[in-house]
């Protein structure tokens, strides 16, 4: 009976700190290290020195934990996800920094360009490709809307056709951007689990 | 003082080297266990010890066969036993046979290169009486 509660006692920690990893994959390793106590309880070694040989709960969830965060990343389409991975992998390598650094511009190119799409029917003179005779610039987005002196007024070159442009542009972006960052994570993966 | 301290060095430093080195090797042993067919992870840690006897803290093996599951080199399955509680079968996948290959190429001539460096450290002492 005291074994049933130091094993309890035991996984329930272990569940605790295995925090970051979803409910499922939470479940199957406290599944997994309670057969392990008891097939090796039932082959005679007294619970306690099973649960001593494992090693303390935090520690083993920390090695659960190891490198948990790049493989999530690296398998996720999510922006989010994909960004707080090459934010990991920017602390440490420098190759770590670029890679976030691409993954935010292209996020932000990308959805700005987007939204700029989305934007264009309401506010048909603020967004696009703009040129005019004294100078020509191309201010690729509705949310730089900054007012600058110009001579003669820009004209916006795209018209209508700003809104598919942008939007297909922007998409591509955001694919491109997604793709580049999982490539990279999966990658550098590979290069960790050599170097430990 | 000196002596003492050199002492001291002498005693940590082969066991953390050690440590390291059966560290990289655990992966591809594990691997090399289910060459012959799917074990659960209590079998994986009993074949270690005796076939290699590579001791390992048990705290090690699990979060390496989970890590080895979810890059794809392993596929698991929990089989049920007739008189007792289920157990967590691994079992190498195609991608697994071609990694373990792959190492197990690599740590022959690693090995090969080392045993030459190696050679006149290991002959016996006695022409130098």
């Amino acid at each position: 009976m005291k074994n049933g509660i130091e094993i309890e006692t035991y996984l329930g920690e272990l569940r605790r700190h295995l925090g970051p990893m979803t409910l499922e994959e939470r479940d199957e390793v406290v599944r997994e290290i309670q057969a392990h106590i008891r097939d090796a309880a039932e082959q005679g070694t007294p619970v306690a020195a099973v649960i001593e040989r494992l090693g303390p709960a935090a520690e083993l969830a920390a090695q659960y934990r190891e490198g948990l965060l790049l493989r999530q990343a690296s398998r996720s389409f999510s922006p989010l996800t994909l960004l707080r991975g090459a934010a990991r992998m920017a602390t440490r390598s420098a190759a770590g920094i670029v890679v976030f650094l691409c993954g935010l511009f292209g996020y932000t190119l990308g959805a700005g360009m987007v939204i700029g799409a989305l934007l264009k029917p309401f506010f048909p003179d603020k967004v696009g490709i703009f040129a005019s005779e004294s100078y020509s610039s191309s201010v690729m987005s509705g949310l730089q809307t900054m007012t600058t002196t110009t001579r003669t007024a820009p004209h916006e070159m795209l018209g209508i056709w700003a809104i598919p442009i942008f939007l297909a542009v922007g998409s591509l972006t955001l694919l491109a951007t997604t793709m580049l960052v999982r490539a990279v994570l999966r990658e550098s993966q590979r290069w960790q689990t050599r170097l430990q | 003082m000196a002596k003492l301290k050199e002492k001291a060095a002498e005693d940590n430093a082969p066991d953390r080297w050690e440590a390291q080195l059966r560290k990289g090797a655990l992966e591809m042993a594990a691997l090399a266990c289910l060459w012959q067919g799917r074990l659960y992870g209590l079998e994986i840690i009993r074949a270690l010890e005796t076939q290699s006897k590579l001791v390992v803290a048990e705290g090690t093996v699990y979060p390496i066969l989970n890590r080895l599951k979810d890059e794809g080199f392993l596929a698991a399955e929990w089989v049920e036993a007739e008189a007792g509680h289920p157990r967590k079968y691994y079992a190498l996948t195609a991608a697994g046979r071609r990694r373990l290959r792959q190492m197990a190429e690599a740590w022959e001539s690693f090995a090969g290169g080392m045993a030459r460096l190696l050679k006149p450290v290991l002959a016996k002492e006695e022409g130098r009486r």
